[in-house]
């Protein structure tokens, strides 16, 4: 396929992927700052400050934190906002209208047309952030549900979810790191329920895990845990499934070879670590190697659509 | 008296069945006036059985049977020795108050079965007026087998008094059941007595014989004088007669239900066919020495 | 939004005398904790509460949070759990003393179980009469002798709590059977804070979400299991019994197994579940149904919500079972008078929450007394819970205390008589959006595992007819969340400082396309 489409649905995947994560983190912090830090002191801090970081937005100082959430929400010059991404995945989707399915064309405009007009529907209120991102989460389950079910698992499709899950493990990396309680300090005594609940895992750890809800377990979960959809290292193997197939030649690709690695990696990690171990530096690698593989991947099959002096840090 | 008693109980099933949970409550206990000097179980199925008291002091055999079965054999023997126990006390009604009397009594003179007030009991109430809780008891024992007939069959395990006063009729179960309500209502404590009777003659005719669990009463009768200790005496209103030698107690209850002999619970739809057999033997060698 | 008729609607509130209202002085000024509240609530108006009461009335819905009433046709319908819109705050001060009183009161509940079947020393010192022990329907002969694993009997208590004119806090009854009504609890907060976020705006409330995770550890504490991670179950007499809803959303909470009693079987005195994989063990069962169903070879055998042999388990000391079997001795309402001795007895402390007035009417002389005043006072049967039977004097008609007198001569121990309470009152959303004052009590639920914790607050039940004091939700109660304000300054608002590292800005599409070169191009020269 072109090499411009493919760009393109991936990075659709990504944008669909980014609005969900940021409606999820502006929930969860929606509902957790409301109230008072918990009986037991938080391992965890996940609060306006983190998430602003964790849009890589830290300088953005709103005066009034409900200003600051509704601004994430339906502001539509904020880069981060839930709209902003929704928009953006609506201009690649309107670029590969051909591609996807009319269906899924159909689900991504009615969800542009339903956010933008928000403001009718009181989501400009207070307790607007958390309806409008209600909206979003179930509009995102029903498109990626929908493009399951309406495209050809081709090579389109294999793009389309590289990014969404490119896109997924790097907002749970970015919120791990943000909130995962600065090394040194006493990590068991807390719980991370407001972590789980911003990626919605919270049942999901439940039933998978018996230990409490305390920073390190959930930390572990969502970077290791295989079997729930959204950990970093379910994501990782997805991406390696997606790749393989999609790669005409995955045995000399480079990002394929990359990911293998990664998710090697991440399954070594998994079981040398000792319980307790420091997570901080393994999400800032691992998040640092999957801005590679962006940009592998970027070099492989988009043919030199992204310059590459992109990769950036802080 | 010595007896040897076999105490066997047969399920069979129509089908097969699992997790048949039981539990037992068979075994002589010891008291002032009786010993139990041997005891064996044996479950077919085998099964692990554990014991422990329960709250009346009652021995308690508890067994399960996990896996797949068809039939269920309980055979219990034991050992025990009786004797006849002292005179009764005849203390008076007001001694019934004295402090040591309620400490004694406890719960045993709380009227369980009787809330909601049994109707039609005023007649054999009033007739319990006699001059000493004694009296009293002495005259239950001729009263109830005078009203009502012995005759099994017409009532079942979990009859109540008011079934007996319908039907006019029941087995010691029932006999026992009603006599509680009315001594406790007469402010004298009353427990309920599962065990085993040796009903054979008084010529002493058998030394082997098959019998029935029965069931039996225990009044706390207050002491004669000053400060002297309320005293459990056995009362068979079925036989009329007080509990003696021939009767081998097991353990007592509030009632029925405290001191069944078998409980049990299966798993399965298959019903059950129950054969039991309780056979009493003599030991004594005045009783082997056949007439 | 606020229209001038809207914030004089607020503005003439006026409390009811002589009951205290929490959130208003008598005269209508607000109480200094409630001012911000207040504020707030003028600005959302009849309007903005309207508003806001059809969302709450939405996410119910949509969440399933409903209560089955049946209509005058007979014909049943769901309708959303009536959550009050105007939260009750109680100041961090208050709180504690409260928490304080409860801990002590579930402390002296759990050593009263354990004694009553063991050595009965209470008894024994004459402090608490056999008759009244042995009496009570609750106490399990079943399970005496039996000691629970770690010592704990009351693993979930919530004794419910009213406020007098006069400010104090009373206890009015004991619950440490299966009490209900904390699953309510969080769906309210997590309802407010999705509706009326405003509201929070001035405060810094407590949050109530962990309480299954206390209960989780709870249970985990006293399970008896050598592995670190004991099997713990809830378990439900099935999706019939009226708050399974509550069984499912703590199971689900909590994470572990929602069982029903097909689903366990016990085996050579150890308590299993039937799974996929075969019998798995279980160290701990959070049940949710009552002593008589529990087991049938023990309790009613006619019981098929049972588990046959659960306390053979149990006596074996192989599962631990909260609550405990038997526990209902201790909140029987007779024994109910008993606690503050309890207090005294076990703890050598003085009871910090005081009981409300109550007559044992086994001694004539009560008898006497309570029966000539019938009118004045509420008599409540022994052994019932739910505000079964209940008789309010003082709103009872002449034949229903004639009806009641001739029953109290019969049977005078099945009843206690207490004072009529003065309950509190908090201003309430009535149909026509207008506030009014209603009266309220306060359930507050503590978990006993290792210690005693118990969640900030509470489950508020307001009885929403004016001048009743019937608060149960069966007899048409509504409930309010219950805010327990954090002490202390504004400092600890800021949340604690974000990591150091921060992961960088979010990467954006990079169009491709020709980027023009503007460096000249040079020559090198050597």
């Amino acid at each position: 396929m072109l090499a411009r489409i493919a760009h393109e649905l991936y990075w659709l995947g990504r944008n669909l992927a980014r609005a969900e994560f940021t409606a999820r983190a502006v929930e969860a912090v929606f509902q957790a700052e409301l109230q008072a830090a918990s009986d037991r002191a938080p391992g965890v801090s996940f609060g306006s400050e983190g998430l602003l970081a964790m849009l890589g937005d830290p300088e953005a100082q709103e005066a009034r934190r409900d200003a600051m959430l509704g601004n994430l929400t339906l502001d539509a010059r904020r880069p981060g906002s839930m709209l902003a991404s929704v928009e953006r995945a609506h201009e690649e989707a309107r670029t590969v209208r051909d591609v996807i399915s009319v269906e899924m064309w159909e689900a991504i405009n009615t969800t542009v047309l339903g956010l933008r007009g928000g403001e009718q529907l009181g989501w400009t209120a207070p307790s607007g952030p958390h309806l409008a991102a209600q909206y979003v989460r179930q509009r995102m389950a029903l498109i990626w549900g929908v493009a399951g079910r309406t495209m050809l698992r081709d090579e389109a499709k294999c793009f389309l979810d590289a990014g969404g899950l490119i896109e997924v493990s790097d907002m749970v990396l970015r919120m791990l790191r943000v909130a995962m309680p600065p090394a040194g300090s006493t990590p068991s005594d807390g719980h991370a329920l407001i972590l789980l609940r911003a990626v919605g895992g919270f049942h999901a750890y439940l039933r998978a895990v018996t230990a409490p809800p305390n920073a390190q377990p959930v930390a572990r979960f969502l970077l290791f845990e295989r079997a729930y959809p959204d950990s970093v290292a379910a994501c990782v193997d997805s991406l390696h499934d997606v790749f393989s197939s999609a790669d005409a030649s995955p045995r000399n690709s480079k990002p394929v070879l990359r990911v293998s690695r990664l998710a090697a990696d991440l399954d070594f990690q998994r079981r040398a670590l000792p319980d307790g171990a420091e997570l901080a530096e393994i999400c800032e690698r691992t998040q640092h190697e999957l801005a590679r593989i962006d940009l592998d991947v970027a070099e492989r099959y988009f043919a030199g659509a992204a310059p590459a002096h992109a990769l950036q840090g802080r | 008296m010595h007896f040897a008693i076999r105490y066997l109980t047969e399920y069979v099933y129509g089908g097969s069945v699992t997790d048949n949970l039981n539990a037992l409550r068979v075994r002589p206990a010891t008291t002032t006036s009786q010993r139990c000097d041997e005891f064996h179980t044996r479950i077919d199925p085998e099964a692990r059985v554990s014991r422990y008291l329960d709250y009346f002091g009652t021995e308690v055999l508890e067994f399960g049977v996990p896996t797949e079965h068809e039939r269920l054999t309980i055979d219990v023997r034991a050992r025990v020795t009786t004797s006849d126990p002292p005179d009764p006390p005849e203390g008076t009604w007001e001694d019934l108050q004295a402090e040591g009397y309620l400490d004694a009594a406890g719960e045993f003179a709380l009227s369980w079965q009787d809330q909601p007030r049994i109707e039609g009991l005023g007649e054999l109430e009033d007739a319990l007026r006699k001059e000493s809780p004694l009296e009293a008891v002495a005259l239950l024992c001729e009263l109830i087998p005078d009203r009502f007939e012995y005759r099994p069959g017409v009532t079942y395990v979990g009859s109540s008094v008011s079934d007996l006063l319908l039907a006019g009729a029941g087995v010691c179960q029932d006999f026992v059941h009603l006599s509680l309500v009315l001594l406790r209502r007469h402010g004298i404590a009353a427990r309920y007595v599962s065990g085993y009777l040796w009903a054979a003659p008084q010529d002493g005719g058998a030394d082997s014989m098959e019998v029935d669990t029965h069931a039996w009463l225990e009044a706390l009768l207050p002491g004669e004088g000053e400060g002297a200790e309320p005293v459990w005496v056995g009362v068979d209103p079925t036989n009329r007669r007080f509990a003696g030698e021939t009767h081998v107690k097991v353990g007592h209850g509030r009632f029925y239900a405290d001191v069944p002999p078998v409980k049990g619970l299966y798993m399965g739809h298959a019903a059950s066919q129950l054969t039991a057999a309780v056979t009493m033997s003599r030991l004594d060698p005045q009783a082997s020495a056949r007439a | 939004m606020s229209s001038p008729s809207i914030a004089a609607e607020v503005s003439t509130y006026r409390p009811k005398a002589p009951f205290l209202d929490e959130l208003f002085e008598l005269d209508g000024t607000p109480r200094p904790v409630a001012e911000p509240l207040v504020r707030e609530l003028r600005r959302l108006g009849v309007e903005g509460l309207e508003a806001a009461g059809a969302r709450r009335d939405a996410v119910f819905l949509q969440q399933g949070i409903t209560f089955e009433t049946s209509g005058e046709s007979g014909s049943s319908h769901e309708r959303p759990f009536p959550l009050d819109l105007v939260p009750r705050v109680l100041s961090g001060q208050e709180w504690r003393e409260i928490k304080q009183g409860l801990a002590q009161r579930i402390r002296a509940l759990n050593h009263f179980v354990d004694d009553v079947y063991h050595a009965r020393e209470i008894v024994r010192e004459g402090l608490v009469p056999w008759r009244l022990v042995a009496g009570c329907r609750q106490f399990a002969r079943a399970v005496h002798g039996i000691r629970a694993p770690g010592g704990v009997y009351t693993h979930v208590a919530g004794c419910d709590l009213v406020r007098h004119s006069d400010g104090t806090w009373k206890v009015i009854e004991d619950n440490v059977r299966v009490p209900s009504g904390i699953s309510y609890v969080l769906e309210n907060r997590a309802a407010m804070a999705r509706v009326v976020p405003e509201l929070f705006a001035a405060y810094r409330v407590r949050p109530v979400d962990h309480y299954p995770q206390l209960l989780l550890g709870a249970m985990r504490a006293v399970a008896p299991s050598a592995e670190s991670e004991a099997t713990v179950v809830v378990w439900t007499p099935g999706p019939a019994n009226g708050a399974y809803f509550e069984h499912a959303f703590l199971a689900r909470q909590m994470g572990v197994e929602l069982v029903e009693a097909s689903d366990l079987v016990v085996r050579d005195d150890v308590l299993y579940m039937r799974t996929t994989r075969g019998l798995e063990r279980v160290h701990a069962v959070y049940r949710r149904l009552d002593d008589d169903f529990s087991d049938p070879l023990e309790f009613r055998p006619d019981s098929l919500l049972g588990v046959p042999g659960l306390v053979r388990a149990y006596r074996a000391g192989s599962v631990a079972i909260a609550n405990a079997l038997g526990t209902g001795v201790a909140d029987d309402k007779a024994i109910y008078c008993f606690v503050p001795e309890m207090i005294r007895f076990y703890l050598g402390e003085e009871p910090i929450l005081e009981n409300v007035k109550t007559y044992l009417m086994h001694d004539p002389e009560v008898l006497e007394h309570v029966l000539a005043r019938l009118d004045q006072l509420v008599v409540k049967p022994t052994g019932e819970s739910g505000g079964r039977g209940v008789m309010i004097g003082p709103h009872a008609g002449e034949a229903e205390i004639a009806r009641m007198r001739l029953r109290l001569q019969a049977e005078p121990e099945r009843w206690i008589a207490q004072d009529l309470v003065r309950l509190s009152t908090v201003p309430t959303v009535d149909e026509d959006g207008r506030l009014v004052p209603r009266h309220v009590d306060l359930r507050p639920f503590a978990v006993f595992g290792e210690r005693i914790d118990i969640v900030p607050g509470g489950l508020t039940r307001v009885a929403l007819e004016e001048g009743s004091m019937i608060v149960n939700s069966s007899r048409g109660g509504g409930s309010k969340d219950t805010w327990v304000l954090e002490d202390g300054d504004d400092a600890d608002r800021a949340g604690p400082p974000v990591a150091d590292t921060l992961p960088p800005a979010l990467p954006d599409l990079r169009y491709g396309g020709w980027t023009g070169q503007q460096q000249q191009q040079q020559q090198v020269l050597f």
